[in-house]
C-alpha cells in the first residue's frame, strides 16, 4: 500500500500468484485429465503436453450418463421452485408479523443446516419404504426441502425486513388486498433476491451426495452417485471419470463464483444476517 | 395468515423426523428382523450399549483429531491468505475469486480429485517421487497417513471459507486503528498481532465454529478416499452410523448414536447464535 516500496510489493504479488497456482494445481490437472486419452494419462510426466481429445465426453453421451444428469437437474430444480413458492410468502409474513421468534427460529434454521444428513436420512428412509418413495425423484425433492426451505425463509426474511413498508402501506390505503399487495408491490421488488436465493438452493441440491446415495438405487440416481458407481464398477477409466466430474461441476461452478458473497451468506444462514 | 402453514411445513419436514428418529432410537429396530420396530421393552438399551461400544469410542477420538486439525489448519491458512490478499488490492481481486474454487466445487468432485492425486499410477506427485527415487507409501491406504490425507483434502476444500469470512471482517476494519498504530511505530508483525488479530476475534471464532460443526458431518471425502479405513482409522461417528444403518441394518442403534450427535450439533449451533447475536449487541 502507500508506504510499501515497489520491490516488496512485486515479491508479495509474485508469492500470491505462485501460491494460488499451487493451490489450484489439483483442480486444473483434474479438468485437463478429462481431455486426455488413456495413453496420455498413463504416459507419466511427459503428458504435461498432450493433444486434447473429446473422446471421453463423447463416450459419456453414449453410455447412458445423461439420465442421472436429468435426475439431478429435475430433483434440484423442483425442490428449488417448491421451496421458493412456499418459502417466499412465508418469509414475508414472518418479516411483517409482530412475533418474537428470533432466537428459536434462527436456531431451528441453523440446526437444520448443521445437523448431519444421516439424522434426516434414517427417518425419511423408513417412511419412504412404506410410502414407496425410495428411489424416486419425489423422495429426493422432499428431503432437499429440509435445507432449501430453511434457507429460503432465512434469506428472504432478512431481505424483507430491510425493505421499507411505506410502499405496501400505500397500496393498502388504495384498497389493495394483502395478496394483491404481495403480488403487485412486494414480488417485483424482491425478484433479484428471489433469484439469488433460488440459485443457492439449486447449488446446494445439485451438490448433494449423501441423500442420493442412501435414498436412491437406480431409477432416481443422481449424477454425483453415478460417478462414484462408475468408479467402482467400470474400473479405473480416469479420463471418463474426470470428464463426468467436470460435467458435474460445470452447472454450479460459474454461478458459485459469481455469487461468492451470497454463497457464504447461504452457508452461514441462521447465524449471520445478510 | 400465511405464516401458520409455512411454519407447519417447516416443522413437518424437520422437527417431526427428528422426533421420529428419537422414537426409533428407543427400539432395537433391525430391518432384517421383523417385529423389532415396535419393541419398546428396553428403551434405554441402545444408549446403554453406546457406553460400552469401543468402536464408537474410537470413532469419537478420530473425530476429535480430525476436527481439531482441520479447524486449526483452515483458520490459520484462511487468516494468512486473507492477510496476504488484503495487502494487494489489484492482484487480490482476481486471486481471491480463483482461491474460492476448491470451496465451490461439488464435494464429490473434490473427493474424486484427491482420490486421483493419491493414485500413484496416474498422479504426477508419484512420478516425481519415483524420479527422485523415493519410495513414498500411498497415504490413503496406509494407517499412519490415512487421516492426514483426509485432513489435507478437507483443508484444501474449506480454507477458502474461513478466508472469505476473515476478508469480509478485514474490509470493515476501521482504517484509523491501523493508522494510529503505524504512527506509533508498530512493525507489521506487531500490527497484525496486537491490532488485527484482536479485531478479528469474533470472525475467527464464527468461522472456526462453522468449520467445527461441518467437520462432524464430513462424508464424501471419507467415503471415497478411505471408506473409514484402513481398518477403522478414519472412521468418524457420522461414518460409523452410516455403516451401522446401511451396511448392517442396525437402524435402532444407529438412531441412538445419531440422536447424541444431533444434540451435540444443536449445542454448538446454539453457541454460534449466542456468539453472533452477542456480537451484534456489542457493536
Amino acid at each position: 500500500m502507500r508506504n510499501r516500496n515497489a520491490p516488496t510489493r512485486v515479491v508479495l504479488n509474485a508469492a500470491i500468484i505462485l501460491l494460488t497456482l499451487l493451490i489450484l494445481m489439483p483442480f486444473l490437472w483434474f479438468v485437463s485429465m478429462g481431455f486426455k486419452s488413456n495413453d496420455d494419462i498413463m504416459a507419466g510426466s511427459s503428458s504435461a503436453l498432450f493433444v486434447p481429445t473429446l473422446a471421453n465426453y463423447a463416450s459419456l453421451m453414449t453410455r447412458g450418463f445423461i439420465r442421472p444428469f436429468g435426475n439431478s437437474l429435475e430433483a434440484s430444480l423442483t425442490s428449488t421452485l417448491l421451496s421458493l413458492v412456499i418459502g417466499v410468502p412465508g418469509a414475508y409474513a414472518l418479516a411483517r408479523a409482530p412475533l418474537r421468534l428470533e432466537r428459536p427460529l434462527s436456531l431451528l434454521i441453523l440446526a437444520s443446516r448443521m445437523v448431519p444428513p444421516i439424522a434426516f436420512t434414517i427417518p425419511y428412509f423408513l417412511v419412504y419404504r412404506y410410502a414407496g418413495l425410495l428411489d424416486t425423484i419425489t423422495g429426493l425433492v422432499l428431503i432437499y426441502m429440509t435445507f432449501n426451505l430453511s434457507l429460503v425463509i432465512w434469506l428472504m426474511r432478512t431481505f424483507f425486513e430491510s425493505t421499507p413498508r411505506s410502499l405496501e402501506e400505500a397500496a393498502w390505503i388504495d384498497g389493495a388486498s394483502l395478496w394483491l399487495t404481495f403480488r403487485r408491490v412486494v414480488l417485483p421488488l424482491c425478484t433479484p433476491a428471489v433469484m439469488t436465493t433460488g440459485v443457492l438452493c439449486f447449488i446446494f441440491s445439485w451438490n448433494d451426495f449423501f441423500f442420493a446415495l442412501t435414498l436412491t438405487r437406480e431409477q432416481a440416481m443422481t449424477a454425483p452417485v453415478e460417478v462414484v458407481n462408475f468408479m467402482n464398477y467400470q474400473g479405473w477409466e480416469w479420463g471418463k471419470i474426470a470428464a463426468s466430474g467436470t460435467l458435474i461441476l460445470l452447472p454450479v461452478f460459474a454461478f458459485s463464483l459469481l455469487m461468492r458473497r451470497f454463497l457464504v451468506q447461504g452457508m452461514t444462514a441462521g447465524a449471520v444476517k445478510g | 395468515m400465511l405464516l401458520g402453514p409455512v411454519l407447519a411445513v417447516l416443522a413437518v419436514i424437520t422437527l417431526l423426523p427428528t422426533v421420529y428418529l428419537f422414537v426409533i432410537s428407543l427400539t432395537p429396530l433391525n430391518l432384517t428382523k421383523p417385529g423389532t420396530a415396535g419393541d419398546f421393552s428396553h428403551i434405554w438399551q441402545n444408549y446403554r450399549y453406546m457406553l460400552a461400544d469401543m468402536r464408537l469410542r474410537d470413532s469419537l477420538w478420530t473425530q476429535v483429531k480430525l476436527s481439531a486439525s482441520t479447524v486449526a489448519f483452515q483458520v490459520v491458512l484462511g487468516f494468512l491468505a486473507a492477510l496476504l490478499l488484503n495487502h494487494s488490492a489489484r492482484v487480490g481481486r482476481i486471486v481471491r475469486t480463483s482461491l474460492l474454487i476448491p470451496m465451490v466445487l461439488p464435494p464429490i468432485v473434490v473427493a474424486i480429485i484427491w482420490k486421483m492425486v493419491f493414485s500413484p499410477d496416474i498422479s504426477p506427485l508419484w512420478w516425481l517421487f519415483n524420479w527422485f527415487g523415493w519410495n513414498v507409501p500411498v497415504p490413503i491406504t496406509d494407517a499412519r497417513f490415512a487421516l492426514g490425507s483426509i485432513v489435507l483434502a478437507d483443508t484444501w476444500e474449506w480454507f477458502p471459507f474461513t478466508m472469505m469470512i476473515i476478508l469480509a471482517a478485514l474490509s470493515m476494519m476501521p482504517e484509523e486503528l491501523v493508522e494510529a498504530a503505524r504512527l506509533d511505530g508498530a512493525t507489521p508483525v506487531q500490527l497484525t498481532w496486537y491490532i488485527t488479530l484482536p479485531y478479528l476475534r469474533g470472525a475467527l471464532l464464527v468461522a472456526g465454529l462453522f468449520r467445527l460443526i461441518d467437520s462432524i458431518k464430513a462424508f464424501p471425502l471419507i467415503y471415497l478416499l478411505t471408506s473409514g479405513g484402513p481398518g477403522t482409522v478414519t472412521e468418524v461417528p457420522n461414518y460409523y452410523i452410516f455403516v451401522q444403518s446401511f451396511n448392517f441394518s442396525y437402524v435402532g442403534y444407529s438412531s441412538a448414536i445419531t440422536v447424541v450427535l444431533v444434540a451435540m450439533v444443536c449445542v454448538l449451533s446454539w453457541f454460534i447464535v449466542r456468539v453472533v447475536s452477542g456480537g451484534d449487541r456489542a457493536e
